[in-house]
């Protein structure tokens, strides 16, 4: 039998204030983050925004300043433009404009012909073009607050059909507080907010959950030796000791399978992937150290008596 | 052997050999390279569009393609013409979307104004944007006299079989060489080469054009769905251009239409010239006539009623094309002269809603709704290939080190689980084939999210088996309450994801919507293949002194 740790006796709860200063530190950010994108200040990427991006590369060595100079002396100096070195093919570009004229093809058009009459002997071949309205942007947002506002009411719902209210609400806190972690640090990254990064938001909410019901229904089965030895905490922690194993594997095989689509699954899912694996990885600490003290704190501050 | 047992697993065999079946087109065409696809599509464009039809639909990140978002611009219509307008808009796009020949166009309606455009595998952006955006033109035509089509499809068939006469010597010997190499490697060598006798056979014959028509009264000729594809090939051929005068021209009908449980397109010959256009429309609508069968009544104004008479009143006993865009929509035969208003009548086989798409399209003849482009989004053909092969590479990789993980840490029982894990991925990809739901990058990611998401059944169930050994039960009966306890952990962890996966699919745009698919099929396939597949396995012994855990 082969295990990455043996039994272990390591005082989770013990680290428990540490871990909520922590915690509280992460759940701040992201709610700075949240007001920040419903201010619409955040880095928002043109799905929501609104904007043009064009993707593509030259035949010949180019360098940003040059690409500036041609578009500034064309009426587009706001471009945002970077080169992209995840992709082996050479000279390859992202260009970016967070305003469109109201009709959008117009613009990447232009900039398209810009570049043409700016480098005639080089050739841009573009690879794609995504040109969103901010009429659409605003539709998008709309829908993103409402697919999380679901999304995050049918989690509830569900945690609420199956726990008691104490590890109800517990783990909704978990939920909450891992996807305004991963929310937060994505802003901190200073990443762009697209729809995928609300899509992982919303995966990791459900995901997360695992760990948390995996603890849960430890505690609960340990709770028949509590009601003998009458110690709560000890209960939490030895529960928490026992499956510490399963934790690291469940998390563990996601995590690699995430880990490969972020290393080699390329440029448009690299953040979405990135977003996963921090889920993944604040999921796991929160079931030990958010979800898990929580009910203890709740049964310290008003104990229940386990029947 | 129990007997739940026994028939869970005539259904897994069965879930397999489904599985092989729905693969199969998606293996074929995988297989296929890009030399042999381009082969194929040239002798057999039917046979390949069928297996790209019945293979996993790839989404416009990893086809390459256009996304496009219209809105229909009501405020300069008045409250009674902006009523229909999306409606009418909608027709004109599908009608022009179906001439630029894009295999399994979407054209949408979203929400209260808003038409979305997917084309899959376009590259010429420009012209199709420029298409989309155009004004419609209805127009009225006449057709060519029976006589005349006569001669000139004679004509037609002599020069293709002439063509083909001059042709076949020089390129004889290269066919055969062609023939033995394909029999050696291609899979569809028996096809292919069963196509190209019989194009040489079509040859052959002196009437390789009109042998693909079926004469169907004297206005227009039936031609078969499949058939459609060698037809517009042989359309490509100026030959067949210099034998149809100039002010004629070859037009397709707008839609199919199933004629003795066979779809058909009409092909009609026709005049250029244009002899009313669209505009001197008022209006038109559906209606019945005293016999309760379907008919469209138009009005004209004064201008156009006073042409419209000189026109029908020259041409009686003639049929008269209704042209929209130049698809043919409809060739009434005109029965009297029609001044300001007149009856279409659809004939005693139609439906009420052919007649309502008829008079729809009147409509949008008289009454254009102006489209803007809000949204557009275009993949690079090279960009989507890029991402089909990283994507792949991730999946490769990504699922290999899971299953190698599980191997070397749980052992006999890991591979076991790996086992379910790959029956997983088989019974996904096919539940895609089989729904015809879209793969995108985001839904690679997804599966092998879910794969990763898959084993951790297992390790729930393995790790609760692990305790229940040291606590010195016996290895069935720790296998047993293995599952048992571990079952209700596992439908909770999966429920959330399952319910977050609906959302996604309920408001996410194209490629989200592919993660969504393949997150929650994954999900709940594994519910099966993790859970139920590897106890079956572990069933098959009856007593374990060891097990290998």
């Amino acid at each position: 039998m082969m295990q990455i740790l043996k039994k272990t006796n390591i005082n989770f709860v013990g680290m428990r204030y540490y871990a909520f200063l922590f915690s509280g530190i992460l759940v701040t950010l992201g709610i700075i983050a949240f007001v920040f994108i419903f201010m619409g200040r955040a880095n928002l990427g043109i799905d929501f925004a609104g904007g043009t991006m064009i993707q593509g590369s030259f035949e010949k060595p180019m360098r940003i300043g040059q690409i500036r100079d041609a578009l500034g002396r064309n009426g587009y100096g706001d471009a945002e433009i970077t080169e992209l070195k995840a992709r082996e093919i050479p000279y390859f570009f992202m260009i970016r404009l967070k305003s469109t004229a109201e009709t959008g093809s117009k613009v990447s058009n232009e900039v398209l012909d810009v570049l043409k009459k700016e480098f005639p002997d080089n050739n841009f071949r573009k690879d794609s073009v995504d040109e969103v309205g901010p009429a659409v942007g605003k539709i998008l947002q709309q829908q993103a607050r409402l697919a999380v506002l679901i999304a995050l009411a049918g989690i509830l719902v569900y945690i609420w059909i199956r726990f008691d209210f104490r590890f109800g609400v517990a783990a909704t806190i978990a939920t909450f507080h891992d996807v305004l972690a991963v929310l937060g640090i994505m802003f901190i990254l200073h990443k762009e907010i697209t729809l995928l990064i609300v899509t992982a938001l919303l995966t990791l909410a459900g995901y997360s959950l695992t760990d948390t019901v995996v603890v849960y229904d430890r505690i609960r089965e340990n709770l028949k030796v509590f009601r003998k030895k009458g110690d709560f905490a000890g209960t939490v922690n030895a529960s928490i000791n026992e499956i510490l194993n399963r934790t690291l594997m469940t998390g563990g095989t996601t995590l690699l399978a995430v880990l490969s689509v972020f290393i080699f699954a390329g440029e448009v899912v690299h953040d979405f992937a990135l977003a996963l694996i921090l889920g993944i990885l604040v999921g796991t600490y929160s079931s030990w150290f958010v979800a898990a003290p929580i009910v203890l704190e709740w049964e310290k501050w008003s104990p229940k008596r386990f029947k | 052997m129990k007997r739940s047992q026994l028939w869970l697993t005539l259904i897994t065999v069965f879930l397999i050999i489904a599985s092989v079946w729905y693969l199969y087109p998606s293996l074929s065409l995988w297989s296929l390279s890009d030399t042999e696809k381009a082969l194929l599509k040239e002798k057999d464009p039917s046979k390949l569009l069928s297996l790209e039809q019945k293979g996993i639909k790839l989404g416009l990140d990893l086809k390459g393609g256009m996304h496009v978002v219209l809105q229909v611009d009501k405020t300069k219509l008045k409250p009674e013409e902006s009523k229909d307008a999306v409606e009418r808009a909608l027709e004109i796009i599908r009608n022009r979307i179906d001439q630029f020949g894009v295999a399994e166009p979407l054209i949408q309606k979203q929400g209260e104004d808003r038409i979305i455009v997917e084309l899959p595998g376009l590259q010429d952006v420009e012209r199709a944007q420029n298409l989309i955006g155009q004004t419609a033109q209805l127009e009225f035509r006449l057709l060519e006299t029976p006589e005349n089509t006569k001669t000139i499809l004679t004509k037609i068939d002599e020069a293709l079989a002439q063509k083909t006469k001059e042709v076949k010597p020089s390129k004889e010997k290269e066919k055969e060489k062609e023939k033995e190499k394909q029999i050696a490697k291609d899979l569809f060598s028996k096809e292919v080469i069963d196509t190209t006798v019989q194009e040489e056979e079509a040859g052959v014959t002196d009437k390789p054009f009109t042998s693909l028509l079926e004469p169907s009264g004297s206005d227009f000729f039936l031609v078969a769905l499949e058939d459609k594809p060698k037809i517009d090939q042989y359309l490509k051929d100026p030959k067949i251009w210099e034998q149809i005068p100039e002010d004629d021209t070859l037009a397709w009908a707008t839609g199919a239409e199933p004629y003795k449980g066979v779809d058909y397109q009409k092909l009609y010959l026709l005049k250029k010239k244009a002899e009313l256009s669209g505009k001197y429309l008022t209006d038109a609508r559906e209606d019945f006539d005293q016999y309760r069968r379907p008919e469209v009544r138009f009005t004209m104004t004064k201008e156009g009623g006073r042409r419209f008479a000189q026109l029908t009143g020259a041409n009686i006993d003639k049929p008269l094309g209704i042209v929209l865009d130049g698809r043919v929509e409809s060739a009434p035969i005109i029965r009297a002269k029609i001044r300001e208003s007149g009856v279409i009548e659809m004939g005693s086989g139609a439906t009420i809603e052919s007649a309502r798409d008829l008079a729809v399209v009147l409509r949008a003849g008289a009454l254009p709704a102006p489209v803007k482009i809000i949204e557009n989004r275009v993949v690079g053909p090279s960009l989507g290939q890029d991402s089909i092969n990283k994507g792949v590479k991730a999946a490769i990789i990504g699922i290999g080190a899971v299953l190698l993980l599980m191997g070397i840490y749980y052992k006999l029982s890991g591979i076991i689980a790996d086992f379910a894990m790959i029956l997983n991925l088989i019974y996904l990809l096919a539940a895609l084939a089989g729904l015809h739901a879209t793969l995108t990058l985001p839904g690679i990611a997804g599966i092998i999210l879910t794969m990763g998401m898959s084993v951790d059944s297992n390790v729930l169930v393995f790790e609760r088996i692990r305790e229940e050994m040291r606590t010195g039960k016996t290895i069935r009966a720790s296998i047993d309450a293995g599952y048992k306890r571990a079952l209700l952990t596992i439908i909770d962890s999966h429920v959330t994801t399952l319910i977050t996966a609906a959302v996604l699919f309920q408001f996410g745009t194209g490629p989200i919507k592919g993660f969504a698919v393949t997150l929650s099929l994954g999900v709940i396939i594994s519910l099966f293949t993790a859970v139920v597949v590897t106890r079956l396995i572990f069933n098959v012994r009856k007593n374990y002194q060891t097990l290998s855990i």
